[in-house]
């Protein structure tokens, strides 16, 4: 989606296990949800 | 409702603010993602910058990854922080641009922005401000900010497309966003995503 509105150079870091030990570990795991960092730029 | 969304977004947004009035009022209650500085060690912000700040203005955050750990931000950047919470992001980002750059916190819920308004005055930080919005409509000027940052706030707006086209509009030519946001690498039934309480369970 980023790209479709136009960023460019779009980046994505490494997963994050944002659920793990919380109490939304189990449906997390089940559809393997993680936390993600995001970049993109505006062209100039 | 527009026929291409999954829900209502009135009524999404009306789910989100009360699951979050909850993380801003009772922070230490029960939820199904970590916060505070569990959450943030969690996610590999600086302790540097996280030790340094007092309580309030960390217990209520609720981020989903680091929006810093792709490209630390500058000196002197003029920052939009696009649903900020109780103001977490906003601290780390006005400690990395300075006294020269500018950051702006962007929530809906006025017990949020209480908060962090309140945090930002004990920690004296005269870079930061907080504003009432949405991220589907921001209130900053076009063109204004050089970095947008977000954390977890997208996945729970109903149409991400104009939430994305409202950080363009504030970003200036060769800004940047950098966002934190949760991705499934399994799908999730169209039912679950049609029911607006598992958007925020």
């Amino acid at each position: 989606m980023m790209e479709e509105i136009g960023f460019v150079d779009v980046q994505v870091g490494a997963p994050a296990d944002t659920f793990g030990g919380a109490s939304g570990e189990k449906n997390a795991r089940k559809f393997e949800v993680y936390g993600y960092p995001f970049m993109g730029h505006k062209p100039k | 409702m527009s026929a291409e969304l999954p829900v209502d977004p009135v009524a999404l947004r009306e789910e989100v603010k009360s699951k979050y009035r909850e993380v801003a009022t009772n922070p230490h209650g029960e939820y199904h993602f970590h916060t505070g500085r569990m959450a943030a060690k969690k996610l590999g912000y600086d302790a540097a910058l996280v030790d340094r700040m007092p309580d309030q203005a960390v217990e209520s955050f609720a981020g989903v990854a680091n929006p810093f750990s792709l490209r630390p931000l500058q000196k002197g950047e003029k920052v939009v922080d696009a649903g900020s919470g109780a103001g977490f992001d906003c601290f780390i980002a006005a400690q990395l641009v300075g006294s020269t750059g500018r950051v702006v916190g962007v929530d809906m819920l006025s017990e949020m922005l209480e908060k962090s308004r309140a945090s930002a005055k004990r920690l004296e930080l005269d870079n930061v401000e907080f504003r009432e919005g949405i991220i589907e409509k921001i209130p900053v000027p076009d063109g204004w900010a050089d970095v947008v940052i977000s954390n977890g706030v997208i996945n729970l707006c109903a149409d991400k497309k104009q939430a994305m086209q409202e950080i363009w509009r504030v970003l200036k030519p060769g800004g940047r966003l950098q966002f934190a946001d949760i991705a499934n690498g399994k799908p999730v039934p169209s039912s679950a995503l049609r029911n607006i309480d598992l958007w925020t369970a």
